[in-house]
């Protein structure tokens, strides 16, 4: 009974003092470092992507207006009463396919005005005058009217139309 | 497969036994830090992708020219901001108002047009009814006295009958600013003729010149400034003569006319004339004509030459609306604002950005240290403004004086922190850190810390010094205010652009060059015009500044400075 009850042998190891460098510590510490860097990191600056550059306004002739048709990757125009409209919004009527693809690129006034979409409403010789429309009776001027200022809503206008020949075609193909 | 798991489990058993205290202080550390950023991110004062993208092109431009560029608020297809939008009482609640001029911003002061429904600060409408405009001047180092609203409606009805009844055509006014000046402008479009705004401090010659040049025939200006022997000789229409005296050499006759004039000239004293009429009532014509136009002179500098732009009143009333609605409405002047021009009021962009003030109630404090070059300390020195309008030269010397008193690191310190958190977007406030280590601020007003807008106007072809984005940082940390920085010309009242009140954004254009100026005002637009040099390309707009709109003297203009919209479609030099 003597031997048994002796003191329990002294603590042979003393605790180990607290090292910082463990692996455990070297983990959260470059955590920290890293949120910290995080934190002080110069932000970007936002920024939107470029738009596309504005249209410039352009004096066609028929021959010219004539390549815009929405075949080969280019945008859809039409004319109405001496007004270029981009028409490329519209393109599921006015491009290739649609219903109305046979104004696209021509002078659309005669078949706005009488409401017809025939290869006999658009002039067909494109080096010739424009269509004067003088034989068109009232109500028709007055559907071609609706229908332009339809067009001048929703489309926009980015040229305008005059014949082969004339003063303005001049003075544009002078400027270029 | 059991032994991978069990090696991983043997791994992070591992890495936990080294557990200890440190690695309790450090994930303290981490969670504490993780949860301060929660706690302290806020919200940019605007949304960034706005500022990416500012003004608004046209889809369409002319060959030759680059599209036109507008304001937000007046897209394309609209009607540019062509007044004040004045509506009198009894009018239908959402009508558009009419386009107003300086008789209807006169009646807004007085009370007699009130103030719009829900403006934000403004006094509950009290029995007396609808509140007045507070004008206060400051005289050198004594404070801020005002002035009775009745008092001044007397001294207008009275200055502008005399003058009219004398066949005053062209009035000059040769005065610094004072409530005198405000006078005879108002009283200048109730009673039908033109004034002519001289800037102040010329020498005698050009002053002689200018007011030959401009076909003065009559001349208001301070007593004992001028020589009148001189000035009649060389200004051969002169008629009539107005002094304004200072109150403390009233004692002195002031009604002497030098020899050699004799009957040709009719000299008066400002003070006597309202003395005179003293028990009279003050009635201001009610008439609805068109009111004259106004004469302003731009002249880089007193004694160069200047170019005289007369402006319409529908000038100035589009200036002035679109002044106001330039900035968002719970920033823009209300009532409880303090408005100070350190500027001098023959700059248009500064008289528009007072009548704004008076038009919405604000508190004007007229100081006669204003101009050009002043330093903005001495010109706030005896009130609290929470808005002011100041020239690229104060602000330039205000950023290099203060820049100069930022010593040690620990206020560069605390300047980049601040600096940091208006690259973020937003603007420093009184946090716990910025009070710890504040950084270096300006001596601007008794009460610092009131100061809230700072506008800073830049001339367009005057050689300014130029403010450049990182300036403009500093100087919204040094006044702790918000900084505009508006582009200014000759032909155009008020200004031709400004920045947006929330773009704090740095870096955007090199140092030492000017910064960019921001969209138009909704008054005007803008294209840029080819020139030999510079041509508007797919790449990007350059050219000539040309300007059209109702605030543009004559409809159109061109600035004579070249510019370009750069990618977030803000105006900028070249």
């Amino acid at each position: 009974m003597t031997d048994t009850s002796s003191p329990p042998p002294a603590a042979e190891v003393l605790p180990r003092s607290a090292s910082p460098v463990t692996p455990i510590n070297l983990v959260l510490l470059s955590l920290l470092v890293f949120l910290v860097y995080l934190r002080l990191k110069p932000a970007k600056q936002q920024t939107l992507p470029k738009p596309p550059p504005p249209t410039v306004f352009r004096t066609f002739t028929p021959p010219e207006l004539f390549p815009y048709n929405g075949l080969n990757g280019m945008p859809v125009y039409l004319s109405v009463r001496g007004r270029v409209f981009d028409v490329t919004a519209g393109r599921n009527f006015y491009g290739p396919g649609g219903p109305y693809a046979n104004f696209a690129g021509r002078d659309a006034s005669r078949g706005l005005a009488c409401g017809s979409f025939d290869e006999d409403m658009l002039t067909k010789d494109l080096d010739g005058p424009l269509d004067t429309l003088s034989d068109l009776g009232d109500d028709q001027l007055e559907a071609m009217r609706g229908w332009e200022e339809r067009f001048m809503e929703k489309y926009l206008v980015v040229g305008k139309l005059v014949a082969v020949g004339s003063e303005e075609a001049k003075a544009a193909a002078a400027q270029k | 497969m059991a032994g991978v798991v069990e090696q991983l489990d043997s791994l992070i058993a591992d890495l936990l036994a080294g557990w200890n205290i440190y690695t309790t202080l450090l994930l303290g550390a981490t969670a504490g830090f993780v949860a301060w950023v929660i706690y302290e991110a806020q919200d940019a004062d605007t949304h960034p992708l706005l500022l990416a993208r500012q003004a608004q092109a046209s889809y369409v431009r002319q060959p030759g020219e680059s599209a036109a560029y507008r304001s937000p608020e007046v897209p394309h297809g609209y009607v540019l901001r062509s007044g004040l939008g004045v509506k009198v009482p009894g009018a239908p609640l959402y009508s558009a108002g009419k386009n107003g001029d300086l008789r209807d911003i006169w009646r807004r002061v007085t009370g007699e047009i009130p103030l719009e429904k829900n403006v934000p600060h403004a006094p509950a409408s009290t029995t007396a009814g609808p509140g007045t405009a507070t004008i206060m001047t400051v005289f050198g180092s004594e404070g801020a006295t005002e002035h009775s609203i009745a008092e001044l409606t007397k001294e207008i009805s009275v200055i502008g009958q005399h003058l009219k009844d004398h066949g005053a055509k062209k009035v000059a006014l040769y005065l610094p600013n004072s409530v005198e000046f405000l006078a005879a402008l108002f009283a200048a479009a109730f009673y039908d003729f033109t004034p002519i705004l001289i800037p102040y401090n010329q020498p005698h010659p050009t002053l002689i010149e200018l007011l030959a040049h401009t076909g003065a025939d009559s001349l208001i200006a301070e007593a004992g400034s001028i020589p009148l022997a001189d000035v009649s000789k060389g200004v051969s229409r002169l008629r009539s003569v107005v002094w304004t005296v200072e109150k403390t050499s009233r004692h002195m006759d002031w009604n002497e006319v030098p020899e050699g004039i004799g009957g040709k000239i009719d000299v008066s004293v400002w003070h006597q004339l309202v003395q005179d009429q003293k028990n009279g009532k003050p009635e201001l014509p009610q008439g609805s004509g068109d009111a004259p136009d106004i004469i302003f002179l731009w002249q880089e500098a007193p004694g160069k030459p200047a170019e005289v732009v007369q402006f319409t009143q529908q000038n100035i009333a589009a200036a002035t609306g679109a002044l106001i609605s330039a900035l968002p409405s719970p920033q823009r002047i209300s009532p409880s604002d303090t408005f100070l021009p350190a500027d001098s009021f023959t700059q248009s962009y500064t008289l528009c950005l007072t009548l704004a003030a008076l038009f919405s109630h604000a508190t004007l404090v007229i100081n006669s240290v204003a101009g050009p070059g002043v330093d903005l300390t001495l010109a706030s020195r005896k009130v609290a403004p929470t808005i002011t309008v100041i020239s690229a030269e104060t602000a330039a010397k205000l950023h290099s004086t203060t820049t100069a008193s930022v010593t040690g690191g620990l206020q560069k310190l605390a300047h980049s922190v601040e600096t940091k958190s208006l690259t973020a977007g937003r603007l420093p406030t009184d946090s716990f850190i910025s009070r710890v280590n504040a950084p270096t601020r300006a001596a601007i007003g008794t009460t610092p810390g009131k100061l809230r807008l700072l506008f800073v106007s830049e001339r367009a072809g005057h050689n300014t010094p130029p403010m450049s984005s990182d300036d403009l940082s500093d100087l919204r940390i040094f006044a702790k205010a918000r900084v505009i920085y508006a582009l200014t010309a000759a032909k155009v009242a008020g200004a031709v652009a400004q920045t947006n009140i929330y773009d704090y954004r740095r870096g955007v254009t090199p140092a030492n060059k000017h910064s960019h100026f921001g969209v138009p005002l909704s008054s005007l637009e803008i294209k840029l015009k080819d020139t030999p040099v510079h041509k508007t390309t797919d790449d990007g707009p350059f050219g000539e500044i040309t300007v059209k709109g109702p605030a543009v003297a004559g409809g159109e203009a061109s600035l004579g400075v070249n510019g370009t919209f750069r990618e977030d479609h803000t105006l900028a030099y070249i």
